[in-house]
């Protein structure tokens, strides 16, 4: 029994490695895809591009101008004309825009209410509003208002906000999500396009080991690339903590991948050839990883999308491995995530053996 | 070239295209995209679910609790834990934030001395927690301006902004132009891929290369089709964007069309491109998702501008068109320069320039003989 089920692994395994063309984009999405997705982006603003119009002959406006400085800004530029300035903005050369009328010193000197006039680039909504937070407090503390309230905040598990961690895992959890679908669910197809899959399920072994041994194979293949981008990628070139349990990853890991193979297995049992599974898989793939809540969060989403999730596996994996990775959490805290894909998987494996496993 | 012979090919390729329901694809996918992205993504946070820890239980520390409590993008719990309790909560993901109130906060407050707010902020979602420090710090200073009616002091500056293209901040605004972008630069992509993928795969291609049919013609028969569709999601998509998510459309819609038109032809020339490397369906499909969804959403704009990207990144963007045509989008949705402006103009040639080098490069390398 156990030795059809590791020659039936050795061969796909075999057969794999054999297909280079197919080894080489797995191997592409595990270091590359990933490391170019952590390394690519800050969200947060930084070389934000402002500029300013002053008519006031300098002093206060100028002290202000000054407070806006690298890294989050870049040096503001001076315009001569409000024309131009909005032409800098409709041109999408800067994001921000202040404008200090000719007056502005002067009722500022005089202490009446002085109004600083702002223009903001709104098709980049987050950043414009984050930015006009940042003036917020530079013209606050420039009023040398004496603020009797201080918060002092702490973001726990990522001090900085470093979002390059955050987004190399992201993007490891969606590879790991397409690849444990596709790579099981070509294995099947190809067979049933090429018509041995009714040979193999009329030869006297059991047809539910063909298909554990046959998702087994590519499951191994997904956990270790997992492992070999976690271990290069992740800890290698972006420092990212673990604060949980390696263990803990591994196996949320190992049950996951098993869990989406059971997808690929639905996707082929339920399409003819390779193209159709391509089609069905992204169908399948693209609710499930814009929904899995790596994005937005679960509970800040449309109430029908929230239902919808609750049948994605990779709701719980990521919410399992941003556990593990970032908080810190317990092993027994994480109890549900290993749970839910338990029991998606089983059905799925239910589903599959019923109507992949059986020739008539 | 013979046009017969083109229009017999093309006839061929659009019966299969049916048949194999190919067809569903086309049109689902990118509107399936541009639902759930459009649906599924917020920027803007709202409901952050909020411990807040009042040792104080006075009349200030009311006045600020309830500041949370009646806003949208806080579901404030006032808390009856203690500090471990609440963050075990953030541990097993119940939580986003704890706001501590000390027990002196009062009293500090009516001596005039400073007192300290504690916030503590799960940061495993790092923008997410940037974003609502923010609004904690703005209901902060909202309540202490009520508290103490600072705004009437001397000399306070009041920033008077006005947000430009997008007066009401709307996050569909923001979002859905630059993910039609996205979308038409995968989807055309993959089809151009799979038609001629299709055929090496399955040893039909032997056909064509004994066949007198010439290069180009083949080029045409194959492209064309998967041109004429995508065509009509241009509409599509653009339909979505004005009537389901109610984004302006403030400019030209000829510049639209066209920029879009263009737009395919390069799509169509990175799927071609991937035809000639890859021999599986499998590889070409799995291939084009990762080199035009990935760097796609990266340089759309979506989720940061161009120009606020650091050295590397802007010189990266600058390599990938669906900046430029995500440029011509916004301008034709929200800003409505049309081509008045002279980057715009710019920006047109650009993508032709694409398009010609992209499609070339794909005829100069797809071999008419076995390899």
């Amino acid at each position: 029994m156990m030795r059809i089920f590791w020659t039936i692994v050795g061969k796909e395994l075999l057969s794999f490695l054999r297909s280079w063309g197919l080894l080489i984009v797995v191997l592409y999405s595990f270091t590359v895809d990933v490391y170019i997705a952590g390394e690519g982006m800050q969200i947060k603003p930084r070389n934000v591009g402002v500029g300013y119009i002053d008519n006031t002959g300098g002093g206060i406006s100028q002290k202000i101008i000054s407070h806006l400085h690298p890294p989050e800004f870049l040096p503001p530029k001076r315009f001569l004309s409000q024309k131009e300035l909005s032409e800098a903005i409709f041109n999408k050369k800067i994001l921000v825009g202040i404008i200090f009328d000719s007056d502005f010193e002067k009722a500022y000197r005089k202490g009446e209410k002085t109004e600083l006039n702002v223009l903001l680039d709104a098709t980049a909504a987050s950043q414009s509003f984050t930015t006009l937070g940042y003036l917020q407090n530079i013209v606050l503390e420039f009023s040398k208002v004496d603020f009797p309230v201080e918060l002092k905040s702490h973001k726990l598990f990522n001090q900085n906000a470093d979002n390059h961690t955050f987004m190399a895992l992201s993007e490891l959890l969606s590879v790991i999500t397409m690849l444990s679908i596709l790579l099981p669910a070509m294995v099947f197809v190809k067979e049933k396009e090429e018509g041995t899959w009714d040979i193999m399920l009329l030869m006297p072994v059991d047809a539910r080991i063909t298909i554990l041994a046959k998702s087994f194979s590519q499951v191994l293949i997904v956990v270790a690339g997992t492992m070999m981008t976690v271990g290069f990628v992740l800890f290698g070139a972006f420092d990212i903590p673990m604060n949980g349990s390696f263990w803990a990853f591994f196996l949320l890991t190992f049950l996951y991948s098993f869990t989406s193979a059971g997808l690929g297995l639905f996707v082929a049992a339920v399409s003819k050839n390779i193209l159709q599974v391509a089609q069905l898989s992204m169908i399948i793939m693209m609710p499930m990883i814009f929904l899995s809540g790596a994005w937005t969060p679960i509970y800040a989403m449309h109430p029908a999308f929230q239902a919808l999730s609750m049948i994605s596996p990779l709701r719980y994996y990521i919410e399992g491995c941003e556990s593990i990775f970032f908080r810190g959490t317990d092993f027994f805290d994480l109890w549900h995530y290993f749970a839910g894909v338990l029991v998606l998987g089983s059905f799925l494996y239910w589903y599959g053996f019923r109507k992949i496993g059986k020739l008539f | 070239m013979k046009w017969r012979v083109i229009k017999a090919y093309i006839v061929k390729e659009l019966t299969e295209l049916i048949r194999t329901r190919l067809i569903v694809m086309v049109y689902l996918m990118p509107s399936m995209i541009l639902l759930l992205f459009g649906y599924g993504i917020r920027m803007e946070v709202t409901h952050a679910r909020t411990i807040i820890l009042d040792y104080d239980q006075s009349h200030f520390s009311h006045m600020l609790t309830e500041k949370f409590e009646h806003s949208k993008y806080f579901d404030a719990q006032i808390g009856l834990m203690s500090e471990a309790q609440a963050l075990h909560q953030i541990k097993k993901a119940k939580a986003d934030m704890i706001l501590i109130i000390p027990a002196s906060f009062q009293k500090r407050l009516l001596h005039g001395q400073k007192s300290e707010i504690g916030l503590f902020i799960d940061g495993a979602f790092p923008t997410r927690a940037t974003t609502m420090e923010s609004y904690v710090q703005g209901v902060v200073l909202q309540a202490s301006q009520e508290a103490e009616n600072i705004a009437l002091k001397k000399g306070m500056i009041v920033i008077n902004n006005r947000n430009l293209f997008n007066q009401a901040m709307r996050d569909e605004n923001a979002m859905v132009p630059g993910l039609i972008g996205l979308v038409l630069l995968v989807a055309p992509a993959i089809l151009a891929a799979l038609l001629i993928v299709k055929e090496k795969e399955k040893g039909t291609i032997f056909n064509f290369y004994a066949s007198p049919v010439g290069k180009g013609e083949f080029l045409i028969a194959k492209l064309a089709p998967a041109f004429l569709l995508h065509s009509l999601n241009i509409f599509i998509l653009f339909l979505w964007a004005t009537y389901l998510f109610e984004v302006p459309f403030r400019g030209s819609f000829w510049l639209y069309w066209l920029s879009s038109e263009l737009y395919i032809f390069i799509s169509l020339g990175i799927g071609m491109l991937i035809s000639v490397v890859t021999r599986s369906q499998i590889a070409a499909v799995v291939m084009t998702v990762i080199v035009t969804l990935l760097p796609g959403f990266l340089y759309s704009g979506i989720i940061l501008p161009i120009s606020a990207m650091d050295k590397a990144s802007y010189i990266e963007a600058h390599f990938f068109p669906i900046m430029y045509y995500n440029h011509i989008l916004y301008d034709t949705f929200l800003i409505s320069q049309g081509i008045a402006s002279e980057k715009i103009v710019l920006y047109l040639g650009v993508l032709f320039l694409y398009a010609v080098i992209l499609l070339g490069l794909g005829t100069l390398f797809l071999k008419k003989e076995l390899r």
